[in-house]
């Protein structure tokens, strides 16, 4: 049975992850880099709280916890959104957006598909090196798993988010930077940089009222057994009404900004 | 019945204005200042199914502008736009399966990829039968020549090959409407040559209706049954090709052993003064000679100019050429303003 539009999402991501591979040394070093440069910061980091300066806990965390918590992150990291959303803004901006608009798709979707295909292969790897070295420690990778899909669910909203804002290109030649601050709040907020625990429990509410924490910090928790599968369940529900939510205003924030989108370049 | 159909169509543009400078800088920063440019007025024309309708003009005549209306890029300012029986602007699923628009300055298919890649692509987004796939890349690479570059990465072909590859791109999924943007910008001869032999063929085979602007006269003459011109904005020429060369108006270029007078060639020959130059050309070599003698000349008056001339001057070489698209367009722009100075 033939589904409508399952033909050519289907291409745009092989097509995507096509054109990533054109070029894959490019692509696994920007792999190993992105991963290894802030885990290693982060253990040097707690080698010097824990080791050096003596501590024994951090916001109820060891030594261990902390460095766990920074390689199975590490993985989650790499799955979170890329940078698709900036594409986008450049093309509302540039008139490249033209080459697409013609086209019989919907223009969000294709430009996601066509660059979420490298990260899904890079959800592949992480999964198992993920489930190796889980495995090596004594823990049960199969968790892996379920920490995995929400790391996906986190993907696709992270660029949902990204696509609303890039319709302010529609008005505004610098929405460009508003992506930039998005991404500096996603850093912050998403647990990739620090365990979100580490947050006074007064600020909590601050990651708590975005969906950020669900890119990266939700994954680790449920991977290192920290959250169960029912928290796990929750997570994933509150991601669905995020994407739905999102998704309502890409329809909306979308048919407002194209008319006014002028096709420069041309 | 029309299957292009545009009714007093106009679009103005919006853009900031900056001053030069620093203060300019600021100035925008706090006070920023808005200018209005006019790119169509209050245009009105309708085309017919499986014509070939040539679009020309300046620089910012507003030639493509025209192009994003009726293909729905954007929306005009006031006035409306018909396209296969639809507001272009709605981009209904059925419309932009049946149209094209390929711009000569902008790539369309993924540099990084090679050009059959991209295709297989295409033909997803445009669910095109796998036999009819194989069948229409099959023809189009044969009358584009370009089979042998299929599995090279796009960003490496030729400005022509790219130009070529964007074209099969373009028109996979054979739609009813192509609108063709300067598709013969930057390329050399022979490979604008094979491209408009190309594009008169898929016209006389396909009947697909097409629109190309161009600077190039020789893609007008060659291709297009049907002339428009815009200049500012406003339609100023629509009708066929032959009667942008002033029924038979050529140039005469005539080389002399001596400098002569104009108002000697005008006494001798009875031409208007204004019909006569000794500079012309286009090389520096040409301008500099004072020898040479352009005549903007009817075919009916060759014959008794040249016989006059050979009575009184040693000619040592001449030529006759028809008139530069430039000129065409200059002469359209002066005669209206002229009548605009009239009236």
């Amino acid at each position: 049975m033939k589904v409508p539009g399952l033909q050519w999402r289907w291409a745009a991501l092989k097509n995507g992850l096509q054109e990533d591979a054109a070029y894959r040394i490019e692509f696994l070093i920007g792999l190993i880099s992105s991963a290894a440069v802030p885990a290693a910061i982060q253990v040097v980091l707690w080698y010097a709280i824990f080791k050096v300066g003596g501590q024994t806990e951090v916001a109820g965390m060891g030594y261990s916890d902390l460095v766990a918590y920074t390689l199975v992150s590490t993985l989650f990291t790499q799955v979170r959104g890329g940078d698709h959303d900036f594409d986008l803004q450049e093309m509302i901006r540039t008139g490249g957006l033209s080459n697409y608009l013609l086209r019989p798709v919907s223009v969000v979707e294709f430009v996601y598909l066509r660059g979420a295909g490298g990260r899904f292969f890079t959800a592949g790897i992480c999964l198992v090196i993920g489930a190796l070295g889980m495995s090596l420690v004594g823990m049960d990778p199969t968790r892996l798993i379920g920490a995995m899909v929400l790391a996906i669910m986190g993907n696709i909203l992270h660029y949902q988010i990204g696509a609303v804002l890039a319709t302010t290109a529609f008005l505004w030649e610098e929405a460009y930077s508003v992506l930039m601050v998005k991404n500096m709040l996603v850093q912050l907020l998403s647990g990739e940089l620090l365990p979100l625990t580490l947050f006074p429990e007064k600020w909590a509410w601050i990651w708590k009222s975005t969906p950020f924490y669900l890119y990266v910090f939700g994954p680790t928790q449920y991977a290192l057994g920290k959250w169960s599968t029912l928290e796990l369940l929750h997570a994933m529900g509150v991601g669905g009404l995020w994407m739905l939510g999102v998704w309502l205003m890409i329809r909306i924030t979308w048919g407002l900004g194209i008319r006014n989108y002028s096709s420069l370049g041309n | 019945m029309s299957f292009i159909r545009a009714s007093h169509l106009s679009r103005t543009f919006k853009s900031v204005k900056k001053k030069e400078g620093l203060k300019g800088t600021f100035e925008l920063l706090f006070n920023p200042q808005h200018q209005e440019h006019k790119a169509l007025d209050d245009v009105s024309f309708e085309i017919e199914a499986g014509a070939f309708v040539g679009l020309i003009g300046a620089n910012g005549a507003g030639k493509t502008t025209l192009l994003k209306i009726l293909s729905g890029l954007i929306p005009p300012t006031s006035g409306t736009a018909e396209v296969l029986g639809e507001n272009p602007f709605k981009r209904s699923l059925s419309f932009r399966k049946n149209i094209s628009l390929v711009m000569g300055q902008k790539a369309q298919l993924w540099w990084d990829l090679p050009a059959l890649d991209a295709f297989e692509l295409i033909r997803a987004i445009y669910e095109i039968p796998e036999k009819t796939y194989r069948d229409r890349l099959g023809m189009l690479a044969e009358l584009l020549d370009v089979t042998k570059l299929f599995q090279t990465q796009i960003r490496r072909l030729s400005l022509g090959e790219r130009m070529k590859m964007e074209l099969i791109g373009a028109l996979l999924h054979w739609p009813k409407v192509i609108f063709l943007d300067e598709p013969t910008i930057g390329l050399d001869v022979l490979a604008a040559h094979k491209l408009r032999e190309f594009l008169r063929d898929f016209n006389s085979r396909e009947k697909a209706t097409i629109i190309l602007t161009s600077h190039n006269m020789e893609d007008i003459e060659r291709l297009c049954s049907r002339v428009m011109i815009l200049k500012t904005g406003k339609l100023l020429y629509d009708g066929k090709p032959q009667g942008l060369t002033q029924s038979g108006e050529r140039q005469l270029k005539i080389t002399l052993l001596e400098t002569p007078l104009v108002s000697d060639v005008a006494a001798l020959t009875g031409l208007a003064p204004e019909q006569i130059s000794l500079k012309g050309g286009e090389d520096a070599e040409e301008l500099a000679n004072t020898n040479h003698l352009w005549l903007t000349i009817k075919n009916d008056q060759i014959a008794h100019t040249l016989q006059k001339l050979l009575g009184r001057y040693t000619i040592s070489d001449m030529g006759i050429q028809g008139q530069s698209l430039e000129r065409v367009i200059q002469k359209i722009y002066e005669s209206e303003s002229a009548a605009g100075s009239r009236t």
